[in-house]
């Protein structure tokens, strides 16, 4: 079901409750009565037709929203991207990792094993880590800089320097590799390992892997369907420019 | 057994999306993408790389059509033809067919079909799930941390080898990354924790 202004917000988040944490980026907070998806991006300052085409893509995973991604400024999705890539490192990362040490300091015999557990997810979390630094530090300036340069029609020596330096395309080419571990956490804790006597913490972890992977899912979708094409198109125009 | 993945190329999209809620029924497969658009077709293909591509022959790229046999020979994929022509069959040589008049049934015996021809083909001994001793081995190399050309040093055996042994038992354990094979060899005693770099 397409998410349209004037339904209900309260509606939206129980036909997906995914879109809590999305919304929350928004700077929106529950609570909000039986006010539509309007008033509240009205109240909330916040971009009516990006938060519909963003909630959208989160919720349909065939929603491509072709016309209407032109009119959104790069900007915004910049600001967005980076709200979640926070989120990430400062809580859900943590959360997970705070867990999986507290399973650790239970009296167990099965000590080696979760420190196995431990080192692997430490693994993950810094190439998580480095995967959204590489995002933050080269994509997305690139992208605004993309942007200038169509807004002005022209380049700064800074922005020729920038646009001859990157290519969308190389960004596409890496995004795979990273859910790769996640997947393989997954797998072993699921197939191999025996749980330790608190189970109940145990399957917590798994379940919040599961989360993190369907949330890191939505995410990238909002890179790949709705900024990298937006960015390819920009690509095209300033090569005519040239 | 590792799931075949299925894409559908037509410009319909209640085609698509019927076609897709059909294909729920099988097991073992996955629809993992659905083309609305002619010119995506080939890049999409390259980069999926999905098992079998079912696609209306108005979608076929035309450099494809062409080079049709070694655009699919070279990515592995059973070509289906999907469309309400009735003479399909006589003009475009593929592993399937369906048209658009086709019951539910013969749709879905028509791709289990195709799926255990695949299987067969890729997995001879699908029933053992668990690795030889050989692939023990080569396992405890890699989670050692060697490269595959270190490894096939090592064994007296060629590069190419190694890489198909490691196919095998990321398949085998659905387990892809270094690291996540290095807990796995731990965990079997193959090897111990202290000797991981």
């Amino acid at each position: 079901m397409r998410i349209k202004k004037d339904m209900k917000l309260a509606d939206v988040i129980q036909l997906n409750y995914m879109l809590i944490p999305v919304i929350h980026r928004f700077g929106i907070n529950l609570g909000f009565g039986d006010k539509t998806v309007a008033d509240v991006c009205r109240e909330n300052e916040v971009d009516i037709n990006f938060f519909l085409q963003l909630v959208n893509a989160y919720h349909d995973k065939d929603y491509f929203p072709k016309e209407e991604l032109q009119t959104i400024p790069v900007k915004n999705i910049v600001n967005y991207l980076k709200m979640t890539h926070s989120s990430y490192l400062n809580d859900k990362l943590s959360e997970i990792e705070q867990k999986i040490i507290s399973l650790q300091s239970e009296d167990t015999e099965d000590q080696k094993y979760i420190l196995l557990i431990r080192n692997f997810f430490e693994g993950y979390k810094s190439e998580l880590t480095e995967h959204i630094m590489h995002e933050e530090n080269v994509v997305f300036p690139y992208v605004l800089a993309v942007e200038e340069i169509i807004k002005n029609q022209n380049f700064t020596e800074r922005n020729r320097e920038i646009f001859e330096s990157f290519s969308i395309e190389k960004y596409e080419e890496g995004h795979n590799d990273v859910e790769e571990k996640l997947m393989d956490l997954k797998t072993i804790m699921i197939k191999y390992l025996t749980p330790p006597a608190n189970s109940t913490l145990y399957h917590t972890i798994i379940q919040d892997l599961f989360k993190l992977e369907e949330d890191l899912n939505y995410h990238s979708r909002i890179e790949d369907k709705v900024l990298t094409p937006k960015v390819i198109l920009m690509e095209k125009s300033i090569c005519n420019l040239i | 057994m590792a799931r075949s993945t299925i894409l559908i190329a037509d410009n319909s999209c209640m085609i698509r999306k019927g076609l897709r809620s059909i294909l729920q029924n099988l097991e073992n497969s996955e629809v993992i993408q659905l083309i609305d658009n002619k010119e995506d077709v080939c890049g999409i293909v390259h980069k999926r790389k999905p098992d079998i591509l079912i696609i209306n022959p108005d979608m076929l790229p035309g450099d494809c059509l062409d080079a049709k046999r070694e655009f699919f020979n070279e990515n592995k994929l059973s070509l289906i033809l999907l469309s309400n022509k009735k003479n399909l069959k006589n003009d475009l040589k593929a592993d399937g067919y369906i048209n658009y008049m086709d019951g539910q049934n013969t749709i879905l015996d028509m791709m289990q079909e195709i799926l255990n021809k695949n299987n067969k083909s890729s997995f001879p001994d699908k029933n053992s799930e668990t690795i030889s001793s050989r692939e023990k081995n080569i396992l405890k190399h890699i989670a050692l941390g060697l490269t595959n050309k270190e490894i096939a040093d090592q064994l007296f055996i060629s590069i190419h080898t190694v890489v198909t042994h490691r196919k095998n038992i990321t398949q085998k354990l659905g387990i892809k990354s270094v690291s996540g094979l290095t807990v796995y060899a731990i965990l079997h005693n193959l090897i111990s924790m202290d000797e991981v770099k």
